[in-house]
């Protein structure tokens, strides 16, 4: 295309966008609706991970012994533990340290531990996985392996929960393309039903542009950035919309509930997530575009 | 310039717009097809500008072959044509200056020089005073002369046009046949569909007669006889 036609072409966009304003904010309006709740499933779903990834970094299996072990039955113990390929790091709690990390714990009702013993705590370990093995399955195969040595008591590992956050984030992972997939299909209906009005507004121009010998592609270009910039725009207001309902939970998330600690708290998408989302509502704005002129301009798909 | 060669339209069930046409048009010649309503006048039009593709048969423009071409082909053929119609076929929303300046535009030629372009057409037409009016403003004849101008703003090797006066009244009609023989003169081939048999008499050049889709006459009139 040469330069003249392209300055005509971005001529009619804008008369276009002037002409048909209210259409077009609709447009964009429907596709950033579509893109929020997108969006909203990849945030939530980006959340999840994050806390999946910091409670999977706590995966511990805690080993209590039975007494407290002379030092060189626990060097023997904690090399045999270190041993084990599937163990990360192993630390040493001592009674003394277990009952001031109790105590600590309690906080302002430590007072009810007064005159209790301070070596009433077992002495454990704290065996960290590495990070493949950090699953219940492994958790329990090494807890089998644990118990048979000497002087370990009991044994605990990660309760079924933590598997089961996993199974949602990947039920979220999959709402998201699925109900995703459905949006995109009606969101192209949508921009498609626009470009047909924009289309039918203009049908005596096109008929008359033909006439004179326009190439197709200048006749379809005006439409096909039409649609891109709703895309963009819809995909835009959307982000914009995310990051509103992202302060307004990052308020209120962290006071009720203390378990996105360990995820590092709530955070927003990144620029990768962001920029998936503006380039999908780029792809509908297009594909919006291109499908309907298909459909009327068939004779130039030749 | 144009030759057509044993050239039907079947349009479904079994409706023969035309039948067998031969027909050879020489460059700078200016032709008109007659015929009543119905004759395949506006078919033949159609065909050479390809709004439509003919069933059988082979049509040749300017030395290609246009009888299967594709969207690309199509736009550029067209681009070499000038087209005229009875409807004038304006943009109400444009100015006479624009509506002309449109179609220079969209084949490439830079913005000023299409509008410069068309000034200079609409003036040499006598509208100079209205080329800023929109057509509602115009008159049917003068609504009429700035279709012409577009139609001659890609400086056309073939201008055709489909009863160009069928909209005019009789002083309208003639002033704007005078216009067609102007742009013959200048040594563009002119083909003209109508079913007025006045103009004819009236303009005296090569008439090709078409009824119920086939071609019946082809007169071509003494050189004295030629209108001017």
């Amino acid at each position: 295309m040469r330069l003249t036609q392209t300055s005509f072409v971005f001529r009619r966009v804008l008369k276009s966008l002037k002409e048909l304003f209210w259409t077009h904010i609709l447009t964009s309006g429907t596709m950033a609706m579509t893109l929020f709740i997108f969006g909203g499933f990849l945030l939530i779903q980006e959340n999840l991970h994050g806390l999946l990834r910091g409670w999977g970094s706590q995966v511990q299996v805690f080993v209590y012994l039975e007494k407290e072990l002379a030092p060189e039955e626990l060097d023997q113990l904690l090399k045999q533990v270190r041993s084990y390929p599937d163990v990360e790091r192993v630390r040493y709690v001592s009674k003394t340290e277990a009952w001031e990390k109790f105590k600590q714990t309690l906080g302002a009702q430590a007072g009810v531990l007064e005159g209790l013993k301070a070596d009433i705590l077992p002495a454990s370990l704290e065996i960290a996985l590495k990070g493949p093995h950090r699953t219940r399955a492994a958790a329990e195969a090494l807890a089998q392996r644990l118990r048979g040595l000497r002087g370990v008591g009991e044994v605990e590992y990660p309760e079924e929960w933590v598997e089961k956050l996993g199974l949602l984030v990947l039920g979220i992972q999959w709402a998201k393309w699925v109900l995703g997939g459905f949006l995109f299909v009606a969101t192209l209906l949508i921009v498609g039903s626009t470009v047909r009005l924009a289309f039918l507004a203009r049908r005596d121009e096109i008929e008359i542009m033909q006439l004179v010998g326009a190439p197709a592609g200048l006749i379809k270009a005006p439409f096909v950035i039409e649609g891109m910039i709703q895309g963009v725009a819809g995909a835009s207001v959307a982000l914009f919309g995310l990051w509103l309902f992202f302060l307004f939970l990052h308020d209120r998330i962290p006071a009720s509930f203390g378990v996105f600690a360990p995820g590092g708290g709530l955070h927003f998408l990144d620029l990768q997530g962001s920029v998936v989302l503006v380039l999908l509502g780029w792809a509908m704005g297009t594909g919006g575009s291109l499908f309907s002129l298909r459909q009327f301009l068939k004779r130039w798909s030749g | 310039m144009v030759r057509l060669f044993r050239v039907s339209k079947i349009y479904p069930p079994n409706y023969a717009a035309l039948a067998d046409i031969h027909l050879q048009i020489e460059k700078g010649e200016f032709v008109f097809l007659n015929g009543p309503s119905g004759a395949g006048k506006t078919t033949l039009l159609r065909l050479l500008f390809r709004e439509e593709e003919a069933t059988e048969g082979q049509i040749i423009v300017n030395g290609r072959n246009i009888t299967r071409l594709n969207g690309g082909a199509v736009a550029r053929l067209r681009q070499e044509l000038g087209l005229v119609f009875q409807e004038f076929k304006l943009l109400p929303t444009l100015t006479a200056l624009e509506n002309v300046a449109l179609a220079a535009e969209v084949v490439g030629t830079p913005r000023r020089e299409g509008r410069k372009k068309a000034f200079h057409l609409l003036r040499e037409l006598g509208l100079k005073d209205k080329h800023d009016c929109k057509p509602p403003a115009l008159s049917g004849g003068e609504q009429q002369r700035v279709a012409i101008a577009r139609a001659l703003v890609n400086d056309p090797i073939l201008v055709l046009a489909d009863e160009p006066t069928g909209n005019l009244d009789a002083e309208m009609a003639e002033e704007t046949m005078r216009l067609f023989l102007r742009i013959h003169e200048q040594g563009t081939t002119v083909v003209i569909a109508t079913h007025d048999t006045g103009l004819l008499q009236r303009f005296s050049h090569r008439v090709v007669y078409l009824q119920r889709g086939r071609l019946v006459g082809d007169s071509k009139p003494a050189d004295g006889e030629r209108s001017a």
